[in-house]
């Protein structure tokens, strides 16, 4: 059932599973499903949670097949759907439980607990904690997962301009964090 | 120079995407200011870490509730295939036409069927009014037959016997049970006029062979002269040829009154 990645493109599969070959879901599911985890995670700082909303990220592939458009990127329209997930789960929880996400405190919690994290790196999960969700979006997006600013902007619906300049602003504001978290250590 | 397009340019350095004239100018600003060569390894520290963040794998249980669901969808779309056009808004038209003649065919099959319906209905109606109407005839019949034969048989009036027979002469197809009883009554009733018009009931089915035979016999054996010029009248109209030798027998016997021998002499001559 599996295809060979360098054959068929996510574009090709997606059309595929569309037109009712639902099986070939699972290709897709097997390029994608670390990084959407990884993206969920980073954006939660929660392994538990990132599972659950990677969980249905891809329930939605499957449910909404139909929406998919021709000739879309693949990476945008899942990456589009994961942020809806994050943001639907952000909504009803903020909504149902507090006012306000605790998200120093979650990192905390978190990211401390799991082995081998060193102490730079759990310096950089909470600074990434203390910049805004967009901010954090966009360096997990460019500079851990590695997507271009084109992809990034295809993702966002926005300008590579746009892109450039806000990331380089939350690089700037990240470098600020955590240069103040260690002076405080 | 200004501090956001500094760091901007610095970023852009470590990412080495500047072209080969900022790539000067920012190396000569590294080495000659201190403050932003500081700028530039904090940048570069932090950036470095998230280039190497671990990335985390999920557990198996992802892959597994995924392919749950995936099957489960799987056989959805096996089950009702039809979900597919629905949801599908591109295949609307296409699917459309090809539904169309189904849907023309069902509205057909349905008049089909209530106008088969209606002829049935209709058949089974007649049919059983039909037959409750045979029934009441036959009803109404089988009591004007068991009056008749009650009046035929009614030992006390004599006219009512003669009624009976009357009636009898009515029927367009008397059955064999009243044939017997006129023949009984022809043949046995103490009174002529009874036993006349018993003949004449018979007389008029004389084209049933049974009715036939039984007034052939009933001229042997009849000894009323009314009668027997009565029947010889009825047997010679109905052009009996078997009746001949019978009546040459009524010529030659002497007990049989002149004028039933007469009857039976102008019987013969107008059968031979």
């Amino acid at each position: 059932m599996k295809i060979p990645r360098a054959l068929t493109t996510d574009e090709q599969i997606m059309e595929a599973v569309k037109n009712g070959e639902l099986q070939q879901a699972s290709v897709l599911f097997d390029r994608y499903n670390k990084r959407i985890f990884n993206f969920l995670r980073q954006m939660t700082s929660d392994s538990m949670l990132a599972e659950d909303l990677a969980q249905n990220v891809f329930l939605r592939l499957i449910k909404y097949r139909q929406s998919y458009r021709e000739g879309n990127r693949f990476q945008s329209w899942i990456y589009q759907m994961a942020r809806n997930v994050f943001s639907d789960h952000y909504q009803s929880s903020k909504n149902k439980t507090r006012s306000h996400i605790d998200v120093e405190k979650m990192s905390d919690r978190i990211f401390e607990s799991e082995d081998n994290t060193d102490e730079r790196e759990q310096l950089l999960h909470r600074s990434l904690a203390k910049l805004s969700e967009e901010q954090r979006e966009l360096l997990v997006l460019t500079r851990f997962q590695h997507l271009k600013y084109e992809e990034v902007a295809a993702i966002m619906d926005t300008t590579v301009a746009n892109i450039k300049v806000k990331v380089h602003r939350a690089i700037g504001k990240l470098r600020e964090h955590y240069f103040e978290l260690e002076k405080i250590n | 120079m200004e501090k956001e397009k500094l760091e901007s340019l610095l970023i852009e350095y470590i990412d080495g995407k500047l072209n080969n004239t900022d790539q000067a100018i920012i190396e000569k600003e590294l080495t000659n200011n201190e403050s932003s060569a500081k700028l530039y390894a904090q940048l570069k520290e932090v950036m470095n870490l998230m280039e190497h963040l671990k990335a985390a794998a999920p557990t198996h249980s992802l892959k597994q509730n995924f392919e749950k669901a995936l099957q489960g969808e799987i056989s959805k779309s096996e089950n009702k295939p039809e979900n597919a056009w629905s949801t599908s808004t591109q295949t609307t038209s296409k699917k459309k036409q090809v539904f169309f003649q189904p849907w023309l065919l069902r509205v057909a099959a349905a008049v089909v069927l209530v106008m088969v319906g209606i002829v049935i209905g209709n058949w089974i109606n007649t049919t059983r009014q039909n037959n409750q109407e045979l029934a009441q005839l036959k009803e109404e019949m089988e009591t004007n037959k068991k009056m008749m034969l009650a009046m035929l048989e009614n030992q006390q009036s004599a006219s009512q016997r003669v009624m009976g027979a009357t009636v009898a002469y009515e029927l367009s197809a008397p059955d064999d049970e009243i044939v017997n009883v006129l023949v009984k009554t022809m043949n046995e009733d103490p009174n002529t006029n009874v036993r006349l018009a018993a003949l004449e009931a018979l007389g008029k089915f004389y084209q049933q062979s049974h009715v036939r035979k039984a007034l052939l016999t009933a001229l042997s054996t009849q000894k009323d002269p009314m009668v027997q010029i009565a029947l010889i009248r009825l047997l010679v109209e109905m052009k009996e040829k078997q009746v001949v030798n019978e009546l040459q027998k009524i010529t030659h016997d002497e007990k049989v009154m002149k004028a039933v021998k007469d009857e039976a002499h102008s019987g013969i001559l107008k059968l031979s």
